[in-house]
């Protein structure tokens, strides 16, 4: 079944890139079901990890490819003369041959399957999937050739098979592989556009993942001199106080992964790429991977390292929100606050409370099923209505109203009870208030998250203020009907949202007081509006003072001031420092 | 059910509206919500808003930029409303009739239901007329009253009244004035 | 039995204390003032007015704002989880801003603005007052809180700061920019009228009912001292709101932020050593 889910991809993958039939899209439908109903399996049919090994040709294999990877980066570098590129291309191929020539001595299985990778099956296939039913209409309105538009379906699955082979190993040196592989990925795919600012914006993206890639390098070699081994499982079971430095070093891998501060720019600029690019790589599944490595490392966090990861994490959590109040561009905003929620997840792993680990795993499916909801939105935003900045949003309510009510329960569900973003997000406060006792610093982790989920909060419902203002007086019935591509999957989303809060009860994470009584206000609100109209009511117009001018609505804007950004990327910088320094000591 | 009339008399909220007045009678009226005459005991709280008013208190006779505001803050207050016209200028002009820039007073506009006299009315005398427009007030029905002057009907689309368009702007000429 | 007693008529003593309020305001400033009934002879007012309507939108939410304070005062009395009804309140309080930004109407999209950034006043220092009762009695339930002693001791900075915070919540001077009246209209509330106006102005009598049972919590089981707590802020608060003007939106997110958060943390790290 694993097996499965890794391999077929691949061959989905190649089968698209090669169909020219009509039934294409029906294709890629159902291989989407088939990838989905088997991560469904392999979820209910979970007993207990389950182990393996690769034959032994496949670790040539894998060495050949890898090589082969870094060779394609360092071309990429030098044809398009980005010094960066290079250089650090330059230097991974170097410690990759620094790392082939150790040996070690003990080793584990190569594939390990566990609860953990059991979620992950189910957050990559499902929701990646659905995003990759929108895109099949989504990159039909793109002006590609029709082989690029192939491809780029062919690369999403293949996409899904790299993550899905990566939340199921168990051996660092193939982790890594797999995360050039999604940082590969993520350089073609922000570049798919090709105009100018596409491409450079993928060779920033490239170049900091690659900064991840060097530290994971630095790690595995570290780890393999002082413990003899490039396992997970070995390296967390053998762990001495004394030598975490590995342990730190792919931390800062997970924060330039999941594009923490000061990392924060190559997930801005990767905006400009296709929304479901976006929404796959960049807020649902890839970006994952950082919460993912956290929450294996966790374990091996010593009391210095879990804290001064919670405090950066819930640091990133603050200032992202704050810098997001000043954008314009509706995915950037979007973007910002993946930012900002991916940093809260990995403070909560590396806390290692079980409450804390739950509210993490809690956090990351619901957020990646949210998350994906407002990027379709925005894709809808961008292709049927030709809207990027929120300053040209006006009025939508009367044009889409179906659009408006998928953006409101996008961001609702992500700060409101009863879904299980806000479930996780109590969770967290509950578990941070536990040890505020042991130690005082933990109360100002608890400060940020309070700021931080507040500024959230003012950062979702300050967008509403021009969609959902309904405009009376216009007579024609100006309603677009958006593709049934979109809506349904945005259905789709909605749907597993309602089934997160049915999970949500029978995991009593909440009582049933705390879970029901909100979805019913809800849902009377929703009914009300579809159902009452007060007919005996007189309808007037809004007050004015009298004049009969017709008014324009505009949003707040907060100007975050230079100084302070470079501030803040400076505090993140000397905190990564802080914690590598504070190992080797 | 129990008679809500007599309610109406005993939270009056209202408007004030200065049609051009010299501000005499709007002190006037300022006074009267001051702790030395305290307008408050009787429930009445000054709103700003059409919508949330009983009592619509005009001062001043009514200048040519301040007709179409009036008529339209008129029709956005919703029934039972009284009118009281507050000072000899709202009344008849006072000392500013039958010149070229005012109109002589609201009642050629809207219909009024207490007129206060005085230049300016004094606090006791606005607030006799007050508990005087009140007892009016607890005798209307809940049907629509319009202006006078620049109004339109009111349309209705699909059994609904829509009222949003009744005060009709002073260049708009498809009625006859 | 006596909760759902309580829960029912939640808000008719909401309103017996906001009438009382406006003939205390009154009394302070050397006149007679309204009789203490006054708020329910309003509500029967408003319930005879022809009822008028912006668009349905706009009215629905504003009955859902007043059914979820509710609730939310019932989770009180119910004695629930104090971290989940910060958050449930939340809830009533996006209804409202909703509310105000579904209508075309700028001073209700101004204050509507306001409301969202004042709950960047008020709700960090909710939470910290909520954590705060966890790390002294150890237990985020009401029904834990009032069976321990008084914790207003040891929590005595935290007090402070929601005092500061309850201006912000009851729309009382310095701090009721939110619903500046001579200013803004009264923000969201100003397009609603008639039925619906009283849904809003029930609304805010449940308000003060919420304020006063979270201030009753810093008493603990001790009864007495919440009555001297609630007559002594009550007071004080009237006397505050008459002799203070407004002060803007910024200044006030400053204020209460840097005040409240930095007690507030001082008196977290100092129930962390005990």
């Amino acid at each position: 079944m694993h097996t499965l889910l890794i391999i077929l991809p691949i061959l989905f993958a190649g089968i698209i890139l090669v169909n020219k039939t009509a039934t294409k899209n029906l294709v890629a439908i159902f291989f989407v079901a088939v990838l989905a109903l088997a991560s469904l399996v392999s979820y209910f049919s979970f007993e207990s990890p389950y182990v393996a090994d690769l034959p032994h040709f496949s670790h040539s294999l894998f060495i050949f490819v890898d090589i082969v990877l870094l060779l394609y980066f360092l071309v990429q570098g030098i044809v398009k003369t980005h010094s960066v590129v290079t250089l650090l291309s330059l230097a991974q191929l170097v410690l990759y041959g620094v790392l082939l020539s150790l040996s070690q001595t003990i080793s584990s299985s190569d594939i390990l399957i566990d609860k953990l990778s059991i979620m992950m099956y189910l957050i990559i296939n499902m929701v990646g999937g659905i995003i990759i039913i929108y895109s099949l209409k989504y990159i039909q309105s793109e002006e590609l050739s029709e082989f690029k538009k192939r491809s780029f379906i062919a690369l999403e699955f293949f996409f899904l098979a790299v993550m899905n082979f990566l939340v199921s190993t168990n051996n660092i040196e193939i982790f890594f592989m797999l995360f050039e592989f999604t940082t590969l990925c993520s350089y073609l795919l922000i570049g798919y556009r090709s105009d100018a600012i596409a491409t450079s914006n993928a060779l920033k993206a490239l170049w900091m993942n690659q900064i991840g890639g060097v530290v994971i390098l630095l790690a595995l070699i570290l780890s393999s001199l002082h413990y003899d081994t490039i396992h997970f499982d070995l390296l967390i079971a053998n762990i001495e106080d004394i030598y975490l430095i590995p342990i730190a070093l792919l931390g800062v891998a997970a924060f330039v992964k999941g594009a923490s501060i000061p990392f924060e720019s190559w997930l801005l600029g990767a905006m400009v790429a296709p929304t479901p690019v976006s929404a796959m790589l960049h807020s649902a599944t890839m970006v994952k991977i950082a919460p993912f490595l956290m929450l294996k490392l966790a374990p091996a966090m010593s009391e210095f390292v879990s804290l001064s990861i919670t405090l950066f994490g819930t640091f990133v959590f603050f200032t992202a929100s704050l810098m997001a109040l000043s954008k314009d561009y509706f995915k950037e905003i979007l973007g910002l606050s993946t930012i900002a929620l991916l940093a809260l997840m990995m403070a909560m792993a590396s806390i290692g409370t079980a409450e804390a680990i739950e509210a993490c795993l809690v956090l990351m499916v619901f957020h990646a099923i949210s998350k994906a909801l407002l990027f379709l939105q925005a894709g809808i935003l961008e292709k049927s209505f030709h809207l990027k900045y929120m300053k040209d949003i006006d009025g939508l309510i009367d044009k889409s109203p179906l659009v408006v009510f998928f953006i409101v329960i996008g961001f609702a569900s992500l700060t409101l009870p009863p879904f299980g973003a806000f479930i996780a997000k109590f969770m967290a406060i509950e578990s941070i208030s536990e040890l505020i006792a042991l130690n005082p610093l933990y109360a100002i982790s608890l400060l940020f998250i309070a700021l931080g989920s507040v500024f959230l909060t003012l950062l979702y419902f300050k967008v509403l203020t021009k969609l959902f203002a309904k405009d009376i007086d216009t007579k024609e019935s100006s309603k677009i009907i958006i593709s049934k591509y979109y809506s349904y999957t945005s259905f789709a989303l909605v749907a597993l949202l309602v089934l997160g809060i049915f999970v949500s009860y029978k995991m009593q994470l909440l009582n049933s007081f705390e879970i029901f009584i909100p979805t019913l206000l809800i849902l009377t609100t929703l009914i009300l509006f579809a159902s009452t109209f007060f007919k005996k009511a007189h309808r007037v117009k809004e007050y004015y003072c009298g004049e009969k001018e017709r008014l324009s609505v505009n949003m707040y804007y907060f100007n975050i001031p230079e100084s302070f950004i470079k501030t803040v990327h400076l505090v993140s910088v000397l905190f990564l420092i802080v914690l590598v320094l504070g190992v080797l000591l | 059910m129990f008679d809500l009339k007599k309610y109406r008399k005993k939270s009056p909220w209202i408007l004030h509206y200065n049609a051009g007045s010299c501000n005499g009678c709007d002190i006037e009226i300022l006074a009267a919500m001051s702790p030395k005459y305290d307008l408050e005991r009787f429930g009445v709280i000054n709103t700003g808003n059409p919508k949330q008013s009983d009592v619509f208190l005009v001062t001043g006779p009514v200048t040519l930029r301040s007709r179409e505001r009036l008529v339209e803050l008129y029709t956005q207050m919703p029934e039972p409303k009284v009118v009281v016209a507050v000072g000899s200028c709202t009344c008849t002009g006072g000392v500013f009739r039958d010149m070229y820039n005012v109109e002589d007073g609201i009642d050629r506009y809207i219909p009024v239901d207490v007129y206060i006299p005085g230049c300016a009315a004094s606090p006791e005398l606005i607030i006799d007329g007050l508990v005087q427009a009140l007892d009016i007030l607890e005798s209307k029905t809940k049907e629509m009253e319009y202006p006078y002057k620049l109004a339109k009907d009111v349309k209705v689309e699909d059994g609904v009244i829509n009222r949003r368009d009744v005060a009709r702007g002073v260049e708009d000429k498809d009625e006859e004035d | 039995m006596t909760q759902v007693l309580l829960i029912i008529l939640a808000p008719i003593i909401g309103g017996l204390l906001y009438g009382f309020e406006r003939k205390l305001r009154a009394r302070m400033q050397n006149r007679v003032g309204p009789p203490l009934l006054q708020p329910f002879y309003d509500t029967l007012k408003l319930m005879d007015k022809q009822a008028f309507l912006i668009n349905p939108y706009h009215s629905i939410l504003g009955i859902m704002h007043f059914f979820t304070l509710w609730v939310v005062v019932a989770f009180v009395i119910l004695e629930e989880n104090l971290l989940y009804i910060v958050f449930l309140h939340l809830l009533s309080a996006i209804f409202l801003i909703l509310a105000g930004f579904s209508v075309r109407s700028i001073f209700s999209h101004i204050g509507a603005n306001r409301e969202l950034l004042s709950i960047i006043a008020y709700e960090p220092i909710l939470i910290l007052v909520a954590v705060g009762f966890f790390m002294s009695v150890g237990s985020f339930e009401i029904a834990t809180i009032r069976e321990n002693s008084s914790q207003l001791l040891s929590m005595f900075l935290l007090f402070l700061s929601f005092l500061l915070i309850i201006p912000v919540k009851l729309k009382k001077s310095p701090f009721d920019a939110v619903e500046a009246h001579q200013e803004i209209v009264g923000g969201v509330e100003i397009e609603f009228s008639g039925i619906f106006y009283e849904f809003l102005y029930m609304a805010k009598w449940l308000e003060y009912i919420f304020i006063f049972l979270l201030l009753s919590l810093f008493a603990g089981d001790n009864i007495a001292l919440a009555i001297s707590l609630f007559i002594s802020v009550f007071l004080v608060l009237n006397l505050v709101d008459n002799a203070t003007a407004r002060i803007k939106m910024a200044h006030l997110i400053k204020i209460v932020l840097t005040l409240g958060l930095s007690l507030g943390l001082l008196n977290l790290i100092g129930l962390s050593y005990v």
